[in-house]
Parts: C-alpha cells; structure tokens; sequence
C-alpha cells in the first residue's frame, strides 16, 4: 500500500493523527476522537485518495489502558485501489465519554456497522438516525464485546426452569460454568475484588 | 554507572554481577537451567552460551571446529569464537555481548538443547512439570528440529523416593545441580549429591540419609524439569488449569512471600510457590510454610453455630443480640487474633473501643514453635506486630483466662479459633467467636460465626521485621464465610451500634499511617505481587 | 391505498387508511437463515421496511478469544456455511500474513481448487433456492444435485460435506488425496452440463424474466456507498473483484474473467453468480493442472504446524511441540492486521489483533452479506410485497455469516 494516504493525512489534519504504522501492509492511522468526522469526510471527498466503499467498522477493546475502546474503521477506493485504516480511542474505564460522531451521512453503509458497534462494544454514534441494538435483543443487558462481560453470563428471556417447576430433579450445570475447562485467559483479569 | 551492551541494548551493573545477573535484574533473559539468583554458578548445562567480542585490538578467542560442507559433502576446517557462559563471566565495562543476535550463539542453543532432550523420556503427558517446564519453552524458542539421534535413550532409576516428601525421577533430571546446589549452600544440610559419571550421572541421597529437614520443598521449587516432584502436590492438578494469587504464608511471623495456586472451577487451593522478595524471603519457603495452603480447606469454619449446633449466620447474629442485652460495656472482653489481617482486627479493635466503649482488650494466637536461622521464626503468628501496633496496650491471654475466672468478664467477643495457652476457664463466660478454623476458642464458644480464609479475602499482614504485605485474594469465599471485618460489621450491627466501615477500603483508608514503622519496614501497603518470579 | 367509491348495500364500510404492519417473521421459509421484516404496507405496496438481524448471532468473536488460534478454524467454517472453505482458507492467510509465513506452492493450489469448488456450491445454492422460492422446484433440485457432486468430492478431500475445518495455519489439515483430480475433472464438466439445463429452463421462462427483470435495482453509486461487495456489486456494473484488483494465492496465474451486470437489478444477480460458476470451472480447472501431486502442504515452521502423529508417540521432541501448540498454541507475533479475500458474497474479511500469545486478542470478521443486507430496504421500498422473495433471495444473505 502506498504512504500517500497517510501522507496527505498527515499534511492536512496535522497533530490530530496521534500516530501511523504500515506494519504487515496495512496503512493505519490512530486520530483524534472529536476530528473523527472531519477526518472521514476529507478521506472520502479528496479526489487523490476517494475513499468510496466502506469496508468496516468495529471496536476493540483495551481495558488496561485509557481510553479504553478503540474504534476501528476500514475504508478502501475502488477506483485508486488503496486502502486505510483509521482508528480512534474512545472511553473511559467504565466507558463513560464513549463517543463518537457518526458517519452515515458520508458512506450510509455505515449504517448498520455502527449500529454493530454500539450493540457490542457500546459506543455511542453521535447523529446516527437510528441507534439501536441489532444483533442483539432490546432487553439485552451489557454490550457483549467489552473484556469485562464475561463470557459464560446468560442472559435469558424465559429463565431456566427450576426444579419445582419442573417435577423432576435437574442434574444441570450453567451453560458452561465459569472457566470451565478453559485454560486460556489464565492471564487474564485479576479475580480478586477489592471489597471481599 | 558501569554498562555493558547485550544484543545492543545497553545494561548496568553493579560489581561482582555476571552477565547473567545484570541482565536479569533489567528484565533481559538469557535462557538457562542451571543458574539461580540465589545459588551459586556452575555453569554446567551450557545454555547461557553467549559470544563475548573481543576488545579491540585483541585476539579474538576461538575454536578449530570442521563444519560439513553442506554442497561438497566434505568437512572442512574452520575457526568459531569460544562462547563463554554467561552465568559465570563477570561483566566488564564496555563489553560487547551477543545473544540472539549471534549466529553462533543461535546454533549453540540449539545444540545444547538437544543433548539435553537426547535421553529424556516421552513423559509430558504424566510429568507435573508440563506447562511449566523449561525444557518445554526452550524447545520451542531455540530447537524446533528433532534429535538425530535414532538410538535406545538412556534408562535410569524413576519414581526414587529421596524421603518423606520428594520422589526423584532420573531420566528426566537434566543434571543441573541445583537441588545439590541448594542443600548445600542454603540449606546447610549437603545431603544430595550427584554420582556416576557421563550419560549414567543422577542424583542421589547421601548412604543412611533421607531428603529430610525443613527446606526440601525448595528441591523441587528449582528444579527446572520434571525430575523432583513433591509427593504433595504430583498428580493433583494440571498447572493450566490453575491460576494463581500473590499471597503471603500465614505459618510464622516471618510472611514469606508466595504464589498461591488454585483452580478456580472447584473453587480449590493447590499450592503454594514461593515468590521471589530479596528483603523476606529471596527465593525460598520452608516445608511447614508450604503446606500451610492446605489451611485454607482443612479444619475450617464454614457455618454459624449456637451451643455447638449449626444454625444460620442471621439467627447466630440474632443469638449474639440476645446475649449481648443489657450488659455493662466493663464486662465485655474482646479478643483480638495475631493470625487474623490488619483489616480484621481493626474492625475488631474499632467495635470495642469506640463503639462499645470497652478498654479490655486481650490477644491471642498460636503458641510459639520451632525456629531456625534460615526462614522459620519462632512465632507462628502471621500478624503479630500488626496486633501490637493496632493495640499496644493488649494483654496477654492469660490475663483473659484470669479475668474470666475471677468474673471480671463475662462476655467475650474473639477472633479466631487458636489460642496460646489452656483456654478451658473461658467456658464460664459466654463467647463469640469469630473464627475461620476450628480451635479451643470455636470449642468453647457460644456463638460461632465463619470468617474466610487469609486465600479468600484481601488481607494486610505485619510480618516480624514490621513490613506489611498484602495477601490478595484467591478463593471465593467458602460455605457461608465472610471476611471477618464484615462478620464484625454485622455483629456491631446485631448490638446496636452503626460500623464506619462497609467496604474494605474504608478500613484500608484508616490504616495508613496508624502501624508504627522502623528502620525495616516499607511504609504503606506493600502490594502483594511486587517482584517477578 | 386509495379508498375506492363502492355502493355498498350494507351501509357505510369503514375502509382502513393506516398502513397495515406485517411480520415475515424469522421463521419463514424465504427468508433464508432467520431475518426478520416488519414491513409496513399499503396495500402490496413496501412503504417501509425494517430489517431485523442478529437472531442467529452466536457469539464468534467473544468466542474466539477464549480458545487458541487454531480453534478459530470450525468457527470460520460456520459463518457462510455454504462456502465453508472459503471462509478456512480466508482466515488462515489472515493469520499468516499475521505471522509472515508462506505456504508451499502445492497448497495453494490445493486452497484454490477448493474454494472455487465452494463458490460453486454457494452459487448453486443461491440461484437454486432463488428459483424454488418463485415456483420453479425443478431447476432448484437439480441445481442440487450438482451441488451433491461438489460435495461428494469435498466428503473424499476434508471428511465432511459442509462443516470441513480444514484449513490449518501453514496449510491445510491433510494432503490432497490421490483421487482428488480425477473426481474434479470428472464432475465439472457434469455439473456445468446442469446448469445449462437449469438456465435453459429458466431464462426462456416469461413468467421467470419478469419476476426478475428490474426488480429492486440499485445503482453503482449506491451500491458503493452502501459498502456492497462481491455478485451483487458485480451486477451493477462494478467490477471490482478482489481476486483481479488484489490477487492473493495464484489467483494471478490463472486465467479467467469477472462477470459483470449492467442494471444491478436481480436478474442480473443471478446471471453473475451463473457466470461465475463457469469462471470457478476454468479456476479449477487450471489449478489442479498447476497442483503438483507430490510434495508437502504444510509449511515445515514448528511454530504453527503440528507433528505427525507416530513421532509424538515416541520422540520427545515432537510431543513438546504437540503440547506447546495445543496447551498454548500457536504464538502469533503481537499486531493487527487485516486480511481479504473473495468469498462467495464478497470481500470477506478478517481483522486480527494479537497480543504475541497464543489466544486471539480480538477476531473481526468482516461478513460481505451484513452490508448487503443493510441496503435491503433501499431496494425493497416502493416495490411489492411479492418482490422481496427473488430480491432477498438474489442477495444471497447466509445467516451464519450476516450474525457471526
């Protein structure tokens, strides 16, 4: 990929792109949150870079540090053939603040990409026309995708029977109980809680 | 600062370091088996090979070797620099040291670690080692090929029993003399050695000897493979599946610092490794410290108790209120525990002498025991001096016994279970103890409430040197425990009066500040994982 | 809806003025792998449809951050489960351009062949189901049938019809067998015999073209726009294809060509995925010419690949490499990256972030059908209600891979 993209970025937005890296290939640039509009409207109407096809949108979070959810959007030009990715940090440790202005009105494909991220990573998309939960259901509590929800909560509409209603004893386990049989994320978030 | 370069990263170090050591303390490995910070060097497993260039000017040291020739097929003569082992090569000031980036050195690693896997059995999937073993890292770091050799490996004696505790397996004992090293020099008790000689060599136990003493544990804690196992902890549980918790040991008064692992689907403490605290323990626990993770199940107190028979903690509480009606504050003793954290017997201490308004406050713990000059201190209370500092004017236990007997007493509140001395006068009082193992004051107690472990809750403890160290938690709390803070909040409750405290750092926040601190002691709360393994 | 002036004997009859709702709920047989539409209608007319997603969302990416790298592979294979080899082969070049490894020439090929067999059966399926959902059962269980010969020849290679795992980071789980070539020659030119027949029967049908043709267009612009990918971006006339513009495996060394629509209505939805069925042929074709029939699949990096399985029996050295690779797996260098191939909707992509560990940091897999189906109600609007199902249909949304 070439460094024009991130070249003419550089040039025009200055100290709002906090930092750039082509490592593997791929051309990224990490900005500032409140210009994340602005930057996203030059990359689509600059005629040298024309950014028209809206690849993704997504967020990763990064609880040890602050700001902690990183949203990660991904642009390609199908006519000049380039890419870039541009990321910005959101939020604080209990991600208040997690927000950013949203860029439907550029590339409508956005859309539901950020709606995507709201319902997963709970970023919130300033001026989306519709921002709502879409892959998960409306009473769902949490955003799923942040480290902290912890992956073996359920959360389900009609609660598990108990055995009274059931008649009958139940040998159930939770759908999977907590590090059942996962060695992985050892090291992962210290158990201890601070008030036990 | 007098410096050294490693792989170009410039290093410090202080006289008398070796390579190895200055480089250790800045975070940079250089792989290796038979060196320890707190043994001595032998170097002889040959991993920490590195090459030293030559200072300018002079001639460069090196080796006649025949390389094969990889398009001829022939062997020709060349010339490679000696590597020097970088455990026991003082650093020098502007020596130039390569490791990774050393080609030779690459290969030198490489080979080393084959010799060492040529005759080791196919043992991972029963060896405990397996998750944490060296030979299994440095394999994949700097082998990656298969052993060329196609021969019968090596037999030598498995499953050798070196005494109570410790069970020797030969083949996969890499000869690294550590556990030698540590009778040795740490120990003082050289009751290890090594015998035969070449591909033959084990370890053996002295003739008429056993591995006995107090630090044998410690063989099996620097044995970097699987050849010493504890008969403790082998075929427990599978170090994956464990996580661990930065603790520290309740035996004596000395706080070694430790790892405490636990599995967390059962809820189940392991055991415990010691951690690495140059100003506690160096490296090293005792036996009696290291089994004491086993406290954190056995003889504990996991549900209320009126007159000896179960009940719930809010009728026990309930209980408590009953007894507690109308007596004169003079009369009321409150026991403050040298096992039990900082937190613990503030809150204790806070309930008597604000709340209650009582002065008479007494201490107890377990009775002293065997000491050495090594590790093991003659207290075997984990918290003596934090108690002291908390309460200065606490009197002894026997002032309690002779105040309950002359009735001077009627009422006690105590914590924890053990007690220094014959206790059975205190059945003539009525006693609530708050206690997480079974002892002569949960005996005679009229009310039981169950506190948790140090393993399940976060607990500051004063060790004999007066530095407070923190243990995290590890366990959830078992049955129906609390952290004794909070069965002293809701006994404060249960009698009237409104606790300060609800959260623990509301009492961590009064803490600071109020512990006495000398010469020894690292002000504040020292956190418990301060130093790398 | 105008209220129409009827004389009526019973006396005033109240005419609804309000938009009537209706549900085509997430269990209805158009609505391939449970999307739900509430639509609002006056009469057969769509004033307003909402799209709702997610009922088939299970969680991948939470998922893979509790395994090892390897263990993502039957996740990938579950996204667009029509094409599931796509989805291996697109994830196993993520992860190598993550590690910077390269596979043997051979398996490449071998990558190649099946996924284009992939797309074939993904195509099959799509214009199949197309043709069923509007009355025509025959071309559907015909295109089935050939569908059967891909899988026939996917059970012989991977041991599964549609569920393979196969891919492996550093090349695939096993070489290709000895039969491999001949089952493939064999049936290609067998299945490409069906789908003649299947479109003889069908684009001559008026009752077919018209259900069809000019239904639910959408221009290049928009379609750009909106973040379309793949076939459907193709019908609008945008050749963008990432096997031309960004050729990845030996894609650069074969020969074949981009089918492209004009109107991007679905009619041309359908003929570009017919078109590529024949263009995947001559892909095959060519790479199992290029495959050699000898030679390793896997790359030899110890790091990634695991041993045979008779020397982690007796050697040491092979079991300490078993067990590195399964107890901690694989350890991918720290870093992120994005990696893109052309899956059978689209650009499928993956973003992988790595902290230098054995388990995946974060997996982002980037679906080509969720942008799609974002522009549904762009297409449908305005349209009737019969519209949607060839609309829908021709969009080929797989809920696997819309939910992740």
């Amino acid at each position: 990929m070439s460094q024009l993209v991130l070249d003419k970025l550089k040039e025009r937005f200055g100290a709002a792109i906090l930092e750039t890296h082509s490592n593997f290939g791929d051309d990224t640039a990490v900005v500032d949150a409140a210009q994340w509009k602005a930057i996203a409207k030059f990359l689509r109407e600059d005629p040298a870079l024309d950014f028209d096809l809206p690849v993704d949108l997504c967020g990763v979070d990064y609880p040890n540090r602050l700001p902690r959810m990183e949203v990660v959007m991904h642009l390609y030009s199908i006519a000049r053939h380039h890419r870039v990715r541009i990321k910005a940090r959101v939020g604080d440790e209990d991600m208040d603040g997690a927000e950013l202005d949203s860029v439907v009105s550029i590339w409508p494909g956005f859309n539901w990409l950020e709606r995507e991220v709201f319902d997963m990573s709970g970023v919130r998309f300033r001026g989306h026309p519709d921002l709502r939960r879409i892959l998960m259901y409306p009473e769902f509590e949490g955003h799923p995708l942040q480290r902290t929800y912890p992956a073996d909560r359920t959360q389900p509409l009609v609660p598990y029977r108990t055995e009274d209603e059931a008649g009958m004893p139940l040998n159930k386990l939770e759908p999977f109980g907590h590090d059942e049989g996962m060695p992985f994320g050892r090291v992962g978030p210290h158990p201890h809680a601070e008030d036990n | 600062m007098a410096t050294f370069k490693l792989d170009g990263k410039t290093v410090p170090f202080e006289p008398g370091d070796t390579i190895i050591r200055a480089a250790d303390r800045q975070g940079l490995t250089i792989p290796h088996y038979c060196w320890h910070p707190g043994l001595s060097s032998p170097a002889n497993c040959r991993m920490c090979l590195v090459e030293i260039l030559p200072k300018p000017g002079q001639r460069p040291l090196s080796l006649d070797i025949l390389e094969l020739d990889a398009k001829t097929g022939e062997y020709k003569p060349v010339q490679k620099p000696k590597l020097q082992p970088a455990c026991y090569m003082a650093a020098a000031d502007g020596m130039e040291v390569l490791g990774d980036t050393s080609e030779h050195v690459v290969k030198a690693r490489h080979d080393v670690q084959e010799f060492l896997l040529l005759n080791h059995p196919v043992d991972c999937p029963i060896c405990d080692q397996s998750g944490e073993c060296t030979l299994q890292d440095y394999w994949l770091e700097y082998q990656k090929t298969q052993k060329r050799m196609h021969d019968e490996p090596v037999h030598k004696p498995k499953g050798v029993e070196f005494g109570a505790t410790i069970v020797y397996d030969g083949e996969r004992c890499v000869m690294c003399t550590r556990c030698v090293r540590f009778m040795a020099e740490v120990a003082k008790d050289p009751v290890l050695d090594m015998r035969e000689r070449g591909n033959l060599n084990e370890i053996f136990v002295s003739p008429g000897r056993q591995l006995d003493g107090h630090y044998t544990f410690m063989t099996e804690h620097v044995c970097p493979v699987g050849a010493l196992t504890t008969k403790d902890f082998r075929f427990k549980a599978r170090v994956w599946f464990l996580r661990t918790a930065p603790s520290v040991c309740q035996g004596c008064a000395t706080g070694c610092n430790a790892h405490l692992d636990y599995d967390p689907r059962y809820n189940k403490a392991y055991r415990y490794r010691p951690r690495d605290n140059e100003k506690v323990n160096k490296y090293w626990m005792c036996d009696e410290g290291m089994l004491t993770y086993r406290e954190a199940h056995d003889g504990r107190v996991l549900e209320a108790s009126v007159d000896a028979a179960a009940r719930t903690t809010a009728q026990a509480l309930d209980e408590v209120k009953s007894l507690f009606t109308g007596v004169p504050s003079d009369s009321v003793g409150v026991v403050l525990s040298a096992r039990y954290s900082l937190e613990d017997n503030w809150a204790l201490r806070e309930l008597a002498l604000v709340l209650m308004g009582t002065k008479n406050v007494y201490w107890s713990g377990r009775p002293d025991g065997y000491e050495d000059d090594i590790l093991i201190h003659r207290d075997k209370n984990s918290n003596t001096r934090g108690v002291k500092d908390l309460a200065p004017t606490a009197k002894p236990f026997q002032a309690l016994v002779d105040d309950v007997a002359a009735r001077r007493i009627t009422h006690v509140i105590a914590l924890g279970g053990s007690a220094p001395g014959d206790a059975s006068t205190l059945r003539a009082a009525k006693l609530v103890t708050i206690a997480a193992h079974r002892g002569p004051m949960t005996d005679l107690a009229t009310v039981v409430l169950p506190a948790t472990s140090w393993a399940e809750h976060s607990g500051t403890y004063v060790n004999a040197k007066g530095m407070r160290q923190i243990a995290d938690k590890a366990l959830e709390p078992l049955g129906a425990s609390k952290p004794a803070w909070k069965q002293v909040a809701d006994v404060a409750t249960a009698l009237g009066f409104e606790p300060s405290w609800v959260k623990l750092k509301h009492i961590r926040g009064q803490l600071i500040g109020t512990a006495a601190a000398d010469a020894h002691a690292t002000p504040g709360p020292v956190v418990g994982n301060a130093s790398a393994e | 809806m105008e209220p129409l002036d009827i004389e009526l004997d019973e006396g005033e009859l109240e005419l609804p003025a309000e938009p009537m709702h209706l549900n085509m709920g997430p269990s209805h047989p158009a609505m391939h792998g449970t999307v739900r539409m509430v639509l609002e209608l006056s009469g057969e007319t769509i004033a307003k449809v909402d799209v709702q997603v997610g009922y088939l969302h299970r969680g991948f990416e939470k998922m893979c951050e509790r395994g090892t790298w390897a263990q993502v592979f039957p996740y990938v294979d579950r996204l667009n489960y029509v094409s599931p080899m796509l989805n291996n082969v697109g994830y196993a070049l993520a992860v190598e351009k993550l590690c910077g490894l390269s596979v043997p020439d051979r398996c490449q090929w071998y990558r190649m062949a099946l996924g284009e067999l992939a797309r074939i059966s993904d195509h099959l399926t799509c214009d199949g189901a197309m043709a069923m959902e509007l009355g025509a059962f025959t071309p559907f269980l015909w295109f089935i049938k050939a569908r059967e010969m891909v899988w026939d020849i996917l059970e012989e290679e991977t041991g599964a019809r549609l569920t393979h795992s196969f891919g492996r980071i550093g090349g695939m789980a096993e070489p290709p067998t000895p039969d491999f070539k001949k089952l493939c020659l064999a049936a290609l030119p067998e299945i490409l015999h069906i789908v003649e027949e299947g479109e003889r029967m069908l684009l001559n049908n008026r009752i077919f073209l018209d259900r069809l043709e000019n239904v639910g267009p959408i221009s290049k612009a928009d379609a750009v726009a909106l973040g379309w990918t793949g076939p459907c971006l193709r019908a609008t006339g945008v050749s963008y294809d990432i096997r031309k513009a960004h050729p990845y495996l030996k894609y650069d060394e074969v020969d074949f060509e981009v089918p492209v629509g004009t109107r991007g209505d679905t009619l041309d939805r359908f003929l570009v995925r017919l078109g590529e069925i024949r263009q995947s042929k001559r892909i095959i074709e060519q790479s199992l010419e290029r495959m050699a029939d000898s030679g390793p699949v896997n790359c030899d990096d110890p790091r990634v690949v695991l041993p045979p399985k008779s020397e982690v029996y007796t050697t040491i050295e092979a079991t300490i490499q078993h067990f590195k690779l399964i107890m901690e797996g694989a350890k991918v260098p720290a870093g992120e990256v994005y990696s893109y191939t052309e899956a059978g909707n689209g650009e499928l992509g993956y973003y992988l972030v790595s902290d230098g560990s054995g388990t995946p940091y974060r997996v982002r897999i980037r679906p080509p059908c969720f942008q799609i189906v974002g522009g549904v109600s762009k297409l449908i609007e305005g349209r009737m209600l019969a519209d949607i199902v060839p609309t829908f249909g021709s969009l080929n949304m797989i809920g696997g891979e819309c939910d992740h």
